[in-house]
């Protein structure tokens, strides 16, 4: 039990931050897949300010990526106040990240919701329509959970 | 489509070429190649079968020497001053010869012996990771792990340009993964360049952030990765109400010039376009149209391309 705890304590320091495989052949750009799973976490707050993340070149061998396309995420990512880089430290998930995970929940929402719309009015829906479909999705979810 | 048009200075560049042709008899095996691969970059060089890939990396190597043309190798001409490349370069070739009674060991000190640099512990670390025993004969080894001994030996000396000729061809899931883990690691050196050939277009996009691609000997295309996905797009113009079938060519949807791959069906037109824009889509909007622009994988362009341009030369 002592020993699982300090393995326990040992793989949570070590390994920091958890990513998900990248699929080359997506139509996502890998860019796009690496920063959109940091994001999210942020988002859903399994990244928290002070997480560390893995630095640009063991993150690129853990994906197998090109260095620079990790180098070029966190360039950005830091642009956008949602990591922060301590000179000769690494990576961190900035502590402006709790007040970001606010924005980046609408601005992920907003983008689905943007790409739906889209398709919507290809297809003629009228606005109407539209809305109503949502709030029916919304209110079936409602059901679904209160029944559980 | 070459992004680095604008005069590539030999001291930017790792590799350069300058109307690089070589000749096996009436064949051109390479025609009139400048290709520029810039320091710092990993380059993929693909192209079918017997497009010239691995007569352009023997070109590079000295191996052989150009018909005509000019090859640069880190600064230096590789005809006048081929030892000075050697010395500079790591080579991974597919099915490498190795010497079969030789233990893995004593085939790192013999290549050591050929370099000025050698680093030990970049060796083992390789070696160690993927579990290879130092005192097994080579001829023990699985194709996988000769693979691997293959590019431990080859950054062995810290080369400042790291080719692999089909290194990933044909290996196993692992093996591949390690090699692709060790291109990655070699990169950590400062301004080190790596070329990587081959057919493994998926395994290639992950880690190329330049690609040129050889169709018939000719370098038909050179360009960042960025910059080829952006540029190569799938268009698709769907026009549920334009011609209803009934009159042929009615409401025939234009193409921009230059399109490829074609497709016409009765109420959508597909096509590939090589030089992308926003504005392409806006001019299909309206009269119950609308157009799309799917990005397209790096197969998928190289697909698009080699039958476009081997239906040009054929």
């Amino acid at each position: 039990m002592g020993l699982c705890g300090i393995i326990l304590v040992y793989y949570y320091n070590s390994t920091e931050a958890m990513f998900d495989s990248i699929d080359p052949k997506s139509a996502l750009p890998m860019y796009r897949q690496i920063t959109d799973q940091i994001r999210w976490r942020v988002a859903a707050g399994v990244f928290a300010p002070g997480d560390k993340l893995p630095s640009v070149r063991e993150l690129a061998s853990q994906l197998l990526v090109n260095p620079n396309t990790i180098a070029k995420v966190y360039r950005d990512l830091e642009r956008d106040g949602l990591l922060e880089t301590r000179r000769g430290d690494g990576t961190y998930i900035s502590s402006d990240a709790i007040a970001l995970a606010a924005s980046e929940r609408t601005r992920i929402i907003e983008e689905q919701l943007r790409s739906t719309a889209r398709d919507a009015r290809a297809f003629g829906l009228s606005e109407q329509a539209a809305m109503e479909l949502f709030r029916r999705v919304l209110s079936e979810m409602a059901q679904r959970k209160d029944r559980r | 489509m070459t992004d680095s048009s604008a005069s590539p200075r030999s001291t930017d560049a790792a590799i350069l070429t300058h109307d690089l042709t070589r000749r096996f008899g009436r064949l051109r095996a390479l025609d009139e190649v400048s290709a520029h691969v810039p320091r710092g970059a990993i380059y993929g060089l693909m192209g079918p079968n017997g497009a010239g890939k691995t007569t352009f990396v023997r070109v590079l190597l000295n191996l052989i020497n150009p018909t005509s043309g000019s090859v640069t190798v880190l600064g230096h001409d590789v005809v006048k001053e081929p030892v000075k490349v050697r010395r500079r370069v790591g080579h991974v070739a597919a099915l490498q010869p190795l010497w079969e009674w030789m233990t893995v060991r004593d085939f790192a000190g013999f290549m050591r012996g050929c370099y000025p640099r050698w680093n030990p512990e970049a060796v083992s670390t390789v070696l160690e990771r993927i579990g290879i025993d130092q005192a097994a004969t080579l001829g023990v080894l699985s194709r996988g792990q000769r693979a691997i001994v293959a590019i431990a030996v080859a950054v062995g000396h810290e080369p400042d340009l790291l080719i692999l000729d089909e290194a990933l061809t044909g290996l196993d899931p692992i093996a591949r993964r390690e090699v692709l883990r060790n291109v990655i690691d070699a990169m950590q050196a400062e301004g080190r360049t790596v070329l990587i050939t081959g057919q493994d277009i998926a395994d290639m996009e992950r880690i190329c952030d330049h690609v040129g691609f050889l169709v018939k000997g000719r370098l038909v295309l050179e360009a960042t990765l960025d910059d080829l996905k952006a540029r190569v797009k799938r268009i698709r113009v769907e026009h549920p109400s334009a011609g209803s079938g009934q009159v042929p060519g009615e409401g025939e949807v234009q193409v921009p010039a230059g399109a490829f791959q074609i497709e016409r069906r009765p109420r959508e037109t597909v096509f590939t376009v090589e030089n992308y824009t926003p504005e392409m889509l806006v001019s299909y909007d309206g009269a119950g149209r609308r157009a799309v622009a799917t990005d397209l994988s790096l197969e998928d362009i190289f697909i698009d391309l080699a039958q476009a341009h081997m239906g040009k030369t054929a």
